[in-house]
């Protein structure tokens, strides 16, 4: 499916299929929930974002229900690169109402990059200045869990993890994804 | 030559419980030194800050509903504290010096007095002199003066009133964009308000943000009589 379709179907679907809720309050939520991460584990960084990790491939599980339901597309992406634009343009795009490029494939198309020119979680977030957030805190995490999580449910295992955010003084905000492996369905484990 | 026009010399934030959150210090023009420096030290301006919320407390009885308390007090003939409170508490207070800042006349040198009737309160003669930084473009004036007639002359009337002060509604859009920034702050999931003004009423930290004292920093140096959104 073309990019230019996907972003179509990701404009249609917002338009007519998505309820809408408060971009302050969504901010805010998840503001609310990582700066309370960050207490209960005493700013252990590195444990905040996989808690937040976690929590969004739990999301990702049950969101692609969802995703599937809503751009009820039953055809399944004939390749990897195809799966990027659909997750940008349609899953991005109906969830969050952004559309991150999809840009610096690798040579084996196994690893593209998101890079995110709006990050509706990340508004007015300043990181705490304690000289360890800037360089150990993925502010916007969930959202590699969520990834992970959804493509997971479609047979694809992926490793999704930011390398830049604006937040930490990075120019863009950007996150690496790379195809692991095609899941195929596996047999239940046999009783022995 | 040049005429003097008000400018910020400091913007301060008070949190409920009495305690500084915030102060910007913004340096005056200096005739003497044909430099730019504060004109009261840090400590005084926390000082003249502090003296403000006795003026708060006072006026809270008889409280206007917009929370604008106008005009606090005139602290000198240069200096004068304009104040704004939030339904929370916070107060928000900027001392414009009303001789901060210097418009260079126009090229032509044809309005000399202008600059020492000025000083001497003479509102009139103060016109000519800004009309002409508003005609002559690139004459080094400050570029929202000389953009728009329109500003300039607000400026002039505002500046023609030296003795009187300001008109308070030249003040708005300042406590309106100092809002404005601290609502932001308090969207930051990682400012704890709490710890800033904990209940109880005793003391509070300051307001440590980068962007927050930017955006202070930002609105200081851009106001300017006549200004209407910073």
């Amino acid at each position: 499916m073309a990019a230019s379709k996907a972003s179509r179907i990701g404009e249609e679907i917002w338009k007519t299929r998505i309820d809408k809720v408060n971009a302050e309050l969504v901010t805010l939520t998840y503001g609310t929930i990582v700066a309370q991460l960050c207490k209960d584990f005493e700013d252990d960084y590195p444990e905040v974002n996989r808690q937040l990790d976690k929590m969004g491939y739990n999301i990702g599980l049950r969101l692609i229900e969802d995703y599937l339901a809503k751009s009820n597309t039953m055809k399944r992406c004939s390749n990897f690169r195809e799966t990027a634009d659909m997750i940008s343009r349609v899953g991005f795009k109906i969830f969050l109402n952004i559309t991150p490029q999809v840009t610096n494939w690798t040579a084996d198309n196994n690893s593209f990059s998101l890079v995110f020119d709006e990050n509706p979680f990340a508004d007015f977030v300043e990181l705490p200045d304690d000289g360890r957030a800037q360089n150990e805190l993925w502010y916007s995490n969930i959202l590699c869990g969520v990834l992970r999580g959804a493509l997971e449910m479609v047979q694809m295992q992926v490793e999704a993890h930011f390398i830049s955010d604006v937040l930490r003084g990075n120019d863009t905000t950007e996150m690496r994804v790379t195809l692991i492996r095609y899941i195929d369905d596996e047999l239940p484990p046999e009783d022995d | 030559m040049s005429a003097a026009i008000p400018s910020v010399a400091c913007l301060g934030v008070i949190g409920r419980n009495n305690n500084p959150l915030h102060i910007s210090i913004f340096p005056s023009y200096d005739p003497l030194a044909n430099a730019f420096t504060p004109i009261r030290n840090p400590l005084q301006f926390s000082l003249l800050l502090s003296s403000t919320i006795d003026v708060f407390d006072l006026r809270s009885k008889n409280s206007t509903a917009s929370g604008d308390y106008g005009l606090l007090h005139a602290i000198d003939d240069r200096l004068a504290a304009y104040g704004f409170e939030t339904n929370t508490g916070v107060r928000m207070v900027c001392i414009v010096d009303m001789r901060g800042r210097r418009v260079e006349a126009g090229g032509s040198g044809a309005v000399g007095p202008s600059a020492a009737a000025l000083g001497a309160g003479g509102g009139g003669a103060a016109a000519p002199s800004m009309s002409a930084s508003s005609l002559g473009a690139g004459s080094g004036g400050p570029s929202s003066l000389a953009g728009s007639s329109a500003a300039a002359a607000t400026a002039r009337s505002a500046v023609g009133s030296v003795g009187a002060g300001l008109r308070d509604a030249e003040l708005k859009p300042v406590f309106r964009a100092m809002q404005s920034a601290y609502v932001r702050l308090l969207q930051n999931p990682f400012y704890d308000p709490d710890e800033h003004a904990p209940l109880g009423g005793k003391g509070g930290k300051r307001i440590t943000s980068k962007k927050f004292g930017d955006a202070m920093k930002r609105i200081g140096e851009a106001w300017t009589p006549g200004v209407t959104t910073l």
